[in-house]
């Protein structure tokens, strides 16, 4: 899918006596060096990485921006029966309080409640990107690197069953019998998401071992373990991180959807279970401003991923025929 | 070439079964993983023990673990799940029940987000850079982002509780044996049309993605400049000879899709209150009736594999240069 990296990271330092920590991750430095010029090219992904360091911020500073604490109720703890009735109260001028965004069925803010739910959207996107390319990336260079070997052949084999597991039911029968826990869901995220990662980096590290480069290191020497890492690891780390943004953007989705069916932790304040505390509420048709936020906010975070994957990847391969 | 084709065939049955295979350990794994007996909720307190054995052996729980394993495989393979636990009825006939729906959602919310994509894809690709393309990427991304529930909610919002224009779930009103064909047909389209939509809406995305980067392949292709040089006209540059040598990788995203849009039931059939395999998974596991929820979920798992298997006949078809022997 996404060709090639131009030329390969040549390390320069090859043969070199000396091996400080410097040295060691020089061709991991020119590799994001590159990718980062390759990147800031693209209108796309910088809007995204902009989107996503601005919903950063939010959760970084969440009680600073938030303009109450989380447990704040418009009316307390015990409102009155007519107070009561006026909930979920919409946004409007001339309230005792002061919310935004109105506030939802017991009288939360829905502004501090989005500024809040960032926190896990973030967690659960990054914890299950880095998670599958952990996962995914080694599997894929080995697998490719020792290609048609039984090596090889065993985990292909895996990712092909794997591959046909149905996987949302399978996350929830599996989150369902572990109990809904945040750990629990990006686990059972992660067990599917890493399967692409290592299918990809698998075909980029067949192409890369014809490379000049990689028979260089090769005649000279340098065990496997040596060429996969100084050799072929920066040459598909670019790959991995479109991957890594595209699974983030995945488990932000997936997340959502568990919360949708009440599969999610509800001790936590999230956009997923905002969205599923209107629909148990059943306030899904008449109160659109608290409808509307969370999922703005969740379309808003995975498009910035998504954009950042797939603007490297169009940047990577420019296309026109060789 | 017919023999590696041949080989390859078999190779990819061979992964199907051993999926079916895995998919139906997987299934007994997690039946006994779950904390107490699958029969608690038919047990009362004031039973003898004898009622309770009785119907332990009626589920045959009262055999060692691996003949009720090697139990459980043959019967889960012509799909025998015993009785629900909830309403004591053949979980087969359960299944069989909710199976045709979930077909006559998905088949044309299909053909739908991928005719659709396809075009879309091939006219973005074709026009590389300009402000439509950028335009038409950005909104796919940002449409494939959406929860699809909360889509869902909105559209219905809109056209079945302000407009009333379409009903807002289920696949027929009730009582339909009682209509004539025509109404019937006609009712089965109204509940159609908002689910396929919002499918549609979200779909798209993924075809066109796929399509748009191969054209950037095609595009510059010696082929395509000597139709043009030939003379014929641009749109027929585009599809006759541009697309139709884009299609295949569209082909092979399609194995995925199909596998996405079946994970997705699950969610599509719970919004939309559609009486489907994917609700039936849901619903059984609220209701902690685990023999249904994992048959249902047998039913998709085996479902996605004859689908991918059927996919791969048909890309073999479609293309016999391509060499599967090496893995490509």
């Amino acid at each position: 899918m996404a060709g090639d990296v131009g030329d390969p990271v040549r390390p320069e330092a090859e043969g070199a006596t000396s091996g400080g920590l410097r040295e060691r991750l020089y061709p991991f430095v020119v590799g994001a060096r590159r990718t980062w010029g390759q990147f800031t090219q693209s209108r796309l992904g910088v809007i995204g990485l902009l989107v996503i360091a601005a919903i950063t911020a939010m959760a970084v500073f969440a009680p600073v921006l938030a303009p109450h604490p989380l447990e704040w109720q418009a009316f307390g703890e015990n409102p009155t029966f007519s107070e009561a009735g006026k909930l979920p109260h919409p946004p409007a001028f001339g309230d005792p309080f002061f919310a935004p965004l109105g506030t939802d069925s017991l009288g939360h803010g829905i502004l501090t409640q989005l500024i809040y739910g960032s926190r896990t959207a973030l967690f659960i996107g990054i914890a299950a990107g880095t998670l599958s390319s952990l996962v995914g990336v080694p599997l894929g260079i080995v697998s490719g690197y020792y290609s048609n070997s039984w090596i090889d052949e065993s985990i292909q084999r895996v990712v092909d069953v794997m591959y046909g597991l149905p996987f949302l039911p399978l996350v929830i029968v599996l989150v369902f019998i572990n109990g809904v826990t945040t750990f629990n869901i990006i686990m059972g995220i992660v067990a599917k998401s890493w399967l692409n990662n290592a299918i990809v980096i698998r075909g980029q590290v067949l192409s890369l071992s014809e490379r000049p480069f990689v028979e260089a290191a090769e005649a000279s020497g340098a065990s496997d373990g040596r060429i996969m890492w100084r050799h072929l690891l920066p040459n598909v780390l670019p790959l991995g991180f479109i991957y890594l943004a595209q699974d983030a953007a995945f488990a932000i989705l997936i997340q959502a959807s568990l919360a949708f069916l009440g599969l999610a932790d509800f001790t936590k304040v999230s956009w997923g279970t905002m969205l599923q505390w209107i629909q148990v509420e059943g306030y899904i048709y008449t109160a659109p401003w608290w409808l509307f936020p969370p999922g703005i906010m969740i379309a808003l975070l995975a498009a910035s991923f998504y954009f950042i994957g797939y603007s490297l990847e169009d940047v990577m391969n420019p296309g026109g025929g060789s | 070439m017919a023999r590696i084709t041949g080989r390859y065939l078999l190779n990819r049955l061979l992964v199907s079964v051993v999926t079916v295979y895995v998919l139906a350990t997987l299934l007994f794994v997690l039946l006994h993983a779950m904390p107490g007996s699958p029969i608690d909720s038919l047990i009362g307190p004031s039973m003898s023990t004898e009622q309770i054995e009785n119907i332990e052996a009626r589920f045959g729980l009262d055999q060692p673990l691996w003949i009720q394993y090697v139990q459980f495989i043959t019967s889960v393979t012509v799909f025998d799940f015993g009785f629900s636990v909830q309403t004591l009825e053949p979980v087969r006939q359960r299944l069989i029940d909710r199976l045709i729906p979930t077909l006559v959602l998905f088949a044309p919310a299909f053909m739908i987000q991928y005719s659709l994509g396809s075009v879309i894809g091939t006219y973005l690709g074709w026009n590389r850079g300009s402000k439509l393309d950028f335009t038409g990427f950005t909104a796919g991304l940002f449409m494939y982002s959406i929860p699809f529930f909360w889509l869902a909610w909105i559209l219905l919002g809109v056209f079945s509780y302000e407009l009333g224009w379409f009903p807002s779930g289920s696949m027929v009103p009730p009582y339909t044996t009682s209509f004539d064909w025509l109404t019937a047909v006609v009712e089965l389209l109204l509940h159609m049309t908002i689910p396929v939509l919002s499918l549609a809406l979200v779909g798209w995305a993924g075809p066109m993605l796929v399509m748009r980067t191969t054209m950037q392949d095609v595009v510059d292709a010696d082929y395509v400049d000597f139709a043009r040089a030939q003379g014929y006209d641009e749109p027929t540059v585009m599809t006759r000879f541009g697309a139709r040598n884009a299609l295949i990788p569209v082909v092979t995203q399609a194995i995925i899709g199909i596998a996405f849009m079946i994970d997705g039931s699950v969610i599509v059939e719970t919004v939309f209150s559609w009486p489907g395999i994917g609700q039936l998974l849901v619903n059984a596991i609220f209701s902690k009736d685990l023999p249904t929820a994992l048959a249902a979920f047998y039913t998709l798992g085996v479902m996605i594999v004859v689908l991918r298997f059927f996919t791969d006949v048909v890309y073999t078809l479609l293309d016999p240069r391509i060499e599967f022997g090496g893995e490509a």
